[in-house]
């Protein structure tokens, strides 16, 4: 049986000069359009709070122990700030990079961090184009999202998932090309970014035997196929490297390679049944009128990140699904925390949320009205630290 | 008979290159399967055994005062707190986990001394009454039962032997019914009581 091969539309802006400059202009517009949309929310939030707090002002959660991270690097133990937890359980290559910038920049922490995830946000989004298939509608929506959505302040502020969104979408695009070696060099910068991260391989290696298959090659003589080329053992191997690189970092630091994932019980979360987190999120109302409960809304988002990963799967985009069915599954066996901004980055479920957006040109006009209003309001309950965007 | 072809150079040093980064993988693996961390890292991160990681505070009082241990006294009882405490809040701070620490600078104190814990049972669906257990430098000086909504001043006489001229003496509180938040939740959420106040005195002779 024939596996049916991804579309791949690499040298279509090539062709036409006027498609690069779409490609160039669109996400361009976006960022602007959110850096006018969140500064808006952040008047409306912070009336009194002076421009120059603008940056500083979209930090909040997780963003202030990637600053920490950033300025004065990991927690020794025991922890200086007297507190039980340590800030080994954020992945260093995103806070390592923004800390490098920050030597180079004379600027705040804040608005360095906030530059370069504005650049890396951009990236995504460029590079996310030939994935999308020449899908212009798509690709308007996806830059949409991702800089000036409801969820842009993950992309635009100082979260990983920036860099976790560009890194994936960088996997996915050299898988498509069969560049292996490519997919796992970028893989290993993925699994130093954030724990799912390092489940990029299994995508790698589903990827590699579908190409198998496309070959002619059976099921039996993959192992002997892969142990016969070198490329690809090598990519396989290298693509947790970032993981272990920090294990072994927080091994020489704390005695503990596993510090990152021991330390969550300082949050008090336990692992468990991610199905029995997620029945029990869904039917948590809230205490009072229609609207969704906190956990609910949570549990939405990881019922739509699931919703996608079967379209990708139906699709026969299994890597993809693959992928992104570990990385909402992982979390969500620790509980339903965050769960929305980890579907939000994850890059293979929103571009299909995307293209299936686009279908109808009503139903994309009406996607992109409602991204771009929900920029807005998204970034003023990040300001004002609605529970459900943690 | 053809012979098979020979590797190439880039061939070779791709396996070369494969098996290198393996063994870093596995021993680097293996290290993070047996951590070297001991100690009070290794009891709560790791073995579980414990839900209260102890930080290091002073234990700065002074001796026979009464410190409130509601928001009015968030100042005073910052360095009393090793672990095992949130807030406090304006009902008092609430223990959390199964154990809760109290430290004290004791000085050159070589007299008994008598510990006063002002405090209350949190009133959460579970069991109707918590049981406090009290040790002084790990030697246990008494147990408090308490209500939900009846606050209670429990007194507890600390041995001199449990001084042990160290100048510093930790107060373990043990809740054997503290109670979970939820399902799903660690061991380190649990809650049992509310403290409101504590007083160190030196025992009238």
């Amino acid at each position: 049986m024939a596996v049916p091969t991804d579309e791949i539309v690499q040298d279509r802006a090539v062709v036409a000069p006027l498609s690069w400059a779409f490609v160039a202009l669109v996400p361009l517009t976006f960022l602007l359009v959110g850096l006018v949309l969140r500064f808006l929310a952040f008047r409306a939030a912070l009336p009194e709070a002076p421009v120059t707090n603008f940056a500083q002002a979209l930090c909040r959660w997780d963003c202030h122990w990637y600053v920490r991270i950033a300025e004065e690097g990991y927690d020794p133990f025991p922890v200086p700030g007297r507190i039980v937890a340590g800030n080994w359980a954020f992945f260093p290559l995103y806070p390592g990079l923004v800390g490098l910038v920050r030597q180079l920049l004379p600027f705040p922490t804040m608005v360095t961090a906030t530059l370069v995830s504005l650049a890396c946000a951009y990236a995504a989004a460029v590079a996310a184009w030939p994935l999308l298939a020449g899908n212009r509608r798509a690709y308007v929506l996806y830059a949409a999202f991702l800089l000036a959505g409801p969820f842009s302040v993950y992309f635009t502020t100082f979260m990983t998932e920036v860099m976790f969104t560009l890194l994936t979408i960088g996997v996915f695009l050299a898988l498509r090309q069969s560049n292996h070696l490519v997919a796992g060099a970028l893989a290993a910068l993925l699994s130093a970014t954030r724990i799912v991260g390092v489940f990029i391989v299994f995508a790698i290696v589903l990827a590699m035997f579908l190409d198998h298959r496309r070959q002619g090659g059976t099921l039996a003589g993959f192992v002997p196929a892969l142990l016969r080329r070198p490329v690809w053992l090598l990519a396989i191997v290298i693509s947790p490297l970032g993981a272990f690189a920090y294990i072994a970092f927080l091994d020489g630091l704390v005695g503990d390679g596993l510090a990152f994932q021991h330390v969550q019980r300082a949050w008090g979360r336990e692992l468990g049944n991610p199905l029995g987190y997620l029945a029990q999120a869904l039917t948590t109302s809230a205490r009072s009128g229609f609207f969704p409960s906190i956990v609910q809304q949570q549990g939405f988002a990881a019922l739509a990140g699931l919703g996608m990963t079967g379209v990708l799967a139906w699709r026969r985009r299994l890597p993809e699904a693959l992928f992104s069915l570990v990385c909402i599954l992982v979390p969500l066996s620790a509980g339903m925390a965050s769960m929305p901004r980890f579907v939000a980055g994850l890059a293979p479920v929103c571009l299909m949320a995307m293209t299936l957006l686009a279908a109808r040109w009503w139903l994309f006009a009406l996607a992109l009205l409602v991204l771009l209003v929900g920029g807005y309001f998204g970034a003023f309950g990040w300001i004002t630290e609605y529970v459900a965007l943690v | 008979m053809s012979e098979a072809p020979r590797p190439s150079p880039v061939t070779l040093a791709a396996y070369g290159a494969v098996a290198i980064i393996l063994a870093v993988e596995l021993v680097v693996f293996w290290r993070a399967l047996n951590p070297s961390a001991e100690g009070d890292y290794r009891a709560y991160y790791i073995d579980k055994t414990t839900t209260c990681l102890a930080q290091p505070m002073t234990g700065a009082y002074e001796l026979g005062r009464r410190v409130s241990f509601r928001s009015d006294g968030a100042a005073l009882t910052r360095e009393l707190k090793p672990c095992g405490w949130e807030g406090p809040v304006g009902d008092g701070t609430h223990s959390v986990g199964e154990t809760s620490r109290l430290r004290f600078a004791v000085g050159t104190a070589d007299a008994p001394l008598e510990l006063a814990l002002e405090m209350v049972a949190v009133d959460m669906p579970g069991p109707p009454r918590q049981r406090v257990r009290v040790s002084a430098n790990g030697i246990f000086v008494g147990e408090a039962g308490l209500t939900p909504g009846e606050p209670r001043r429990a007194t507890f006489p600390i041995p001199v032997e449990a001084l042990g001229g160290t100048g510093i003496l930790d107060i373990a509180l043990d809740f054997p019914e503290a109670i979970s938040p939820g399902p799903g939740v660690s061991n380190t959420r649990k809650r049992a009581i509310k403290l409101l106040s504590a007083q160190l005195s030196a025992v009238d002779p």
